[in-house]
């Protein structure tokens, strides 16, 4: 590999990286959390596209946390397709008070990561700035669930 | 080159090569055996070095009873090893063409062979982890032949992938890993390849601080 071939790969590299920008500029993730959020027919929906991925809760539920979750609500579920378990999650929710205690577990588990977040921002500080991306999602997903609780159960 | 950058290099590219195998497929008696017989490399996984398990099950029944199950569970069943899953808004897997990490692998030649590795796109952990361990030995053959100047611009591409790609998704997944694990092996895995992709992540940082001037930072640490 010789110097020139290395300058064109890297000049690839930096297009790529700034097309990927540009792409998710377009479907407009660099707009802010509280734009981008959309209107949805119900708490389910709401929930699953707002909090459920990684990209815009900044965390990460797996099937297992799902499970944990319902278990701390005396509410168990087989293990299955995530989204599948998500629903029947949401479908255990009959009242306003069950809902709370949905968001609760749900927050529980988003402060139990941005503690372990801060953690490693503190150790290894270049990651610093990647760690409170993260913990800005995880609060501006905190206050979406309690928008979510007032437009659908109040 | 002095001894102790090429040491530095060499322990970084095989921490890189054991994590993105380790990452990739079950474990063999083979493997085990030598992370088992090298202190060094034992160190990383301490929780397992004092797992009662060991005592109980020769190296083959350990791997067929608890290893490969656990293996099954955190890369292949209930967790998600593929960056575009936490990457997009609509926590979907990018399987084909339009996976913007295979675009750059594209773009650097590196050939995946999704079959052979037994994975569903380029952007699965391992695949990333052995992106970086090309890097790092192509770096450290330019070092070698002293071209400075291209063992740079390899340093820079590992920063830029790190930061973009690495250090944006992999905590997330390792982080559930370590919680999910069902064998003291798979827990230390997960710890060992956090620490290390944040720990590499900072030496890369303290290098770009210096301008990636090798003899900049080698004189920091001094």
């Amino acid at each position: 590999m010789d110097m020139r071939d290395l300058n064109e790969l890297r000049g690839e590299f930096e297009a790529l990286q700034q097309q990927n920008a540009s792409l998710e500029c377009a479907d407009g993730s660099c707009i802010s959390d509280e734009e981008a959020r959309e209107d949805y027919p119900d708490y389910l929906r709401a929930i699953y596209a707002e909090i459920m991925p990684p990209a815009k809760s900044g965390t990460y539920f797996s099937r297992w946390d799902l499970k944990r979750m319902a278990s701390e609500l005396d509410e168990s579920f087989a293990l299955d397709v995530r989204e599948r378990m998500f629903q029947k999650f949401m479908q255990w929710i009959a009242t306003p008070e069950d809902m709370q205690a949905v968001i609760g577990e749900f927050k529980k588990l988003m402060d139990l990561k941005c503690d372990i977040y801060r953690d490693y921002a503190t150790k290894y500080p270049a990651t610093k700035e990647s760690f409170d991306k993260k913990i800005q999602k995880v609060e501006a997903s905190k206050a979406y669930l309690d928008k979510v609780y007032v437009e659908f159960f109040t | 080159m002095n001894d102790e950058l090429k040491q530095e290099q060499t322990a970084r590219i095989n921490i890189y090569a054991l994590l993105s195998r380790l990452t990739m497929s079950e474990v063999d008696e083979g493997l085990l055996k030598s992370i088992e017989d090298d202190e060094n490399i034992l160190s990383f996984f301490p929780t397992y070095a004092k797992w009662k398990k060991r005592d109980e099950y020769k190296s083959k029944e350990l791997i067929e009873r608890y290893l490969n199950v656990d293996f099954t569970n955190l890369f292949l069943l209930h967790l998600i090893p593929y960056e575009s899953f936490y990457m997009r808004d609509d926590q979907m897997m990018e399987t084909g063409g339009d996976n913007p990490v295979q675009a750059i692998f594209n773009a650097f030649e590196f050939k995946v062979e999704l079959d052979k590795a037994r994975v569903m796109a380029a952007d699965h952990i391992g695949i990333e982890l052995e992106f970086m361990y090309e890097l790092c030995k192509a770096e450290l053959k330019a070092l070698e032949n002293g071209d400075k100047e291209i063992a740079l611009q390899l340093a820079q591409l590992q920063y830029g992938f790190m930061q973009d790609h690495i250090i944006e998704w992999m905590p997330m997944y390792l982080m559930n890993v370590k919680n999910e694990a069902g064998t003291a092996f798979y827990f230390d895995l997960a710890d060992f390849v956090l620490e290390f992709i944040l720990s590499d992540f900072e030496y890369l940082d303290r290098l770009k601080k210096n301008e990636f001037n090798y003899d900049a930072l080698a004189e920091e640490k001094a």
